[in-house]
């Protein structure tokens, strides 16, 4: 790999132990996928909590505070989870401490969400953004136009050290085409909901081998921001999906022809009524009606998201717990409004946590012996997490549906009627 | 040396095999093979603790990966497969190495992070030639894959 005199002198060790071990981990990854050099980056996203300890005070040793933008992950919050009365919040806070102090000298950003398009700080098209977490790589990939490759957590704390990453993989033009198509087979998509998209993703997730791009055909024009991103992000659920565009909604994809660079697609994913009625039986895994958790904001909450949550809770009060994953400054617009006033008096909680993998009311090793045994949600990609990390029951339904288990404690939802 | 077949006809053992590959992490291990023609994810398929297929319904659900070589085809899920394949390590529950079809960015990361040598894109079809159990020596440095074929 190329490197220049800068980027010889960082893995000589001429400046500190922590950039000598990115960048050295940078031309490895590099090279393996014969990478010509690395590229400078707009800004880097990594996940502090997520990053095993050691490994992120190797990275992080002697580095001073990088010149460009660094952001973060959902963190967890082991002092709320204690006021909640969750047990084992107290084995969590020692180690998250210490990494959100170092996390802090190096002047990075506490954005503390998987959705930071929603504060302000979201790429151009063109932008070069490695990060970490699959649900922001995809959303910048293609809903901004952002050239943001496949890349692993450990990898994006390397990049964001270094404030370089390996010119590959989807930062290159031709690898940006789609070579999978999608097309609607028959299906009305005029009364859909948000989680009615995250189911269509996750079918389509399932469907493409590998990380191929994808292009989806045949939905309205102009989607509205909050289905774009639900069909997007639900992709890298059930697979590796790191750039799906949506003709007539994505900057890559203002006609199919754009979209695949003029060429056939190497395969073809026909969804229709039966695709859509079997993932939406598969992403619901119970067995008796009772709920007793309700989880919203998988990806972080919009706040029209949450305008809708506080509605439907308007006046009344929940019997589960719920539990709105959301960024702080998206919080306070909520109360702002006088919506999280409304969701709170009903009982609801905020938190900028992943309320999928790092759910504290669905995580044993969180909340002990006070676990939930069932979740409701109204995210495909939440769906999957919980059931999987957290091993317990999962109901998926629409906003509305969630709402009501809330209420009710019971899960009345239906599988929609397809037209 | 003989071994009974499939069919109950004796066989020969052909001699040692080669094979090229590209390296996608460096360093040389050998272990008993274990073949799975699907996708691997290190966050969700492998359990940390205790180096089994933990993911449910896996066809390989209870193996163990710990000292193999895992052959299979290319990596898949989550970008915490890096720090999930870590976790693993820490506790020696990782494969001895890694020989896949084609690799991706967070497979390639996950093994060059923790230091798990692998290959991928090799010259001929592994998944046919090498079977479960074979003993295979992977120098991901020369980008050579060997083992007693038949």
């Amino acid at each position: 790999m190329l490197l220049t005199d800068e980027e010889k002198r960082m893995l000589g060790g001429e400046y500190c132990p922590g950039i000598q071990r990115s960048i050295d981990l940078l031309v490895k990854l590099g090279e393996s996928f014969d990478a010509e050099r690395l590229v400078p980056i707009s800004y880097g996203h990594i996940s502090y909590d997520f990053s095993p300890e050691e490994f992120w005070d190797l990275m992080t040793e002697g580095v001073p505070p990088t010149p460009h933008r660094v952001t973060t992950h959902p963190s967890n919050s082991p002092e709320i989870w204690k006021e909640w009365g969750l047990p084992l919040a107290d084995n969590w806070v020692g180690e998250h401490e210490r990494k959100l102090k170092r996390y802090k000298e190096l002047g990075w950003l506490r954005t503390e969400t998987c959705a930071e398009y929603l504060l302000g700080i979201f790429p151009r098209k063109g932008d070069i953004v490695p990060m970490g977490g699959s649900c922001m790589q995809v959303a910048n990939n293609s809903l901004f136009g952002a050239k943001v490759d496949r890349m692993g957590v450990l990898v994006s704390l390397a990049a964001a050290v270094c404030g370089r990453t390996p010119l590959m993989g989807l930062l290159l033009p031709e690898n940006r085409f789609a070579s999978h198509l999608v097309e609607l087979d028959d299906l009305d998509v005029t009364d859909w909901t948000m989680t009615h998209y995250h189911c269509l993703g996750y079918y389509i997730g399932d469907q493409v081998p590998g990380f191929k791009p994808v292009v989806v055909n045949g939905l309205p024009p102009r989607l509205p921001f909050d289905y774009a991103r639900a069909l997007v992000i639900s992709m890298p659920t059930s697979g590796a999906v790191t750039l799906a565009h949506i003709v007539g909604t994505t900057p890559e994809a203002p006609t199919l022809e754009e979209a695949t660079g003029d060429k056939r697609p190497e395969q073809v994913i026909r969804v229709g009524k039966r695709e859509m009625r079997e993932t939406w039986e598969r992403l619901n895994v119970w067995e008796d009606d009772t709920v007793e958790h309700v989880a919203f904001g998988c990806p972080h909450s919009t706040i029209d998201e949450i305008g809708r949550i506080a509605a439907l809770l308007e006046g009344k009060k929940v019997k589960t717990t719920l539990l709105i994953g959301a960024s702080a400054p998206v919080e306070a617009l909520a109360r702002r409004q006088g919506w999280a006033d409304t969701i709170e008096k009903a009982g609801g909680l905020f938190l900028p946590v992943c309320p999928s993998i790092g759910n504290p009311f669905t995580r044993a090793d969180i909340a002990g012996d006070k676990q939930a045994k069932s979740a409701a949600t109204n995210s495909a990609r939440s769906a999957h997490y919980i059931a999987s990390v957290g091993g317990v029951k999962v109901f998926f339904g629409t906003e509305e549906e969630c709402v009501n288990a809330a209420i009710t404690g019971r899960w009345k939802g239906k599988m929609p009627k397809w037209k | 040396m003989r071994q009974r077949g499939h069919h109950g006809k004796v066989e020969r053992k052909n001699a040692k095999m080669e094979i090229r590959a590209h390296m996608v992490s460096a360093g040389k291990a050998e272990g008993e093979a274990l073949v799975y023609n699907g996708p691997f994810a290190f966050l969700g398929d492998l359990s940390p603790v205790t180096g089994l297929i933990c993911m449910p319904r896996h066809k390989l659900e209870g193996q163990s990966l710990v000292k193999k070589v895992f052959v299979f085809t290319t990596g898949k899920g989550s970008s915490g497969c890096d720090f999930a394949a870590w976790a693993a390590k820490k506790n020696g529950n990782v494969p001895a190495a890694i020989i896949c079809l084609e690799s991706e960015p967070v497979l390639s990361g996950a093994c060059i992070t923790t230091g798990i040598p692998a290959v991928d894109r090799p010259e001929k079809n592994v998944l046919e030639l090498i079977k479960t159990g074979n003993h295979v020596r992977v120098d991901a440095d020369a980008g050579i894959i060997e083992f007693e074929g038949k």
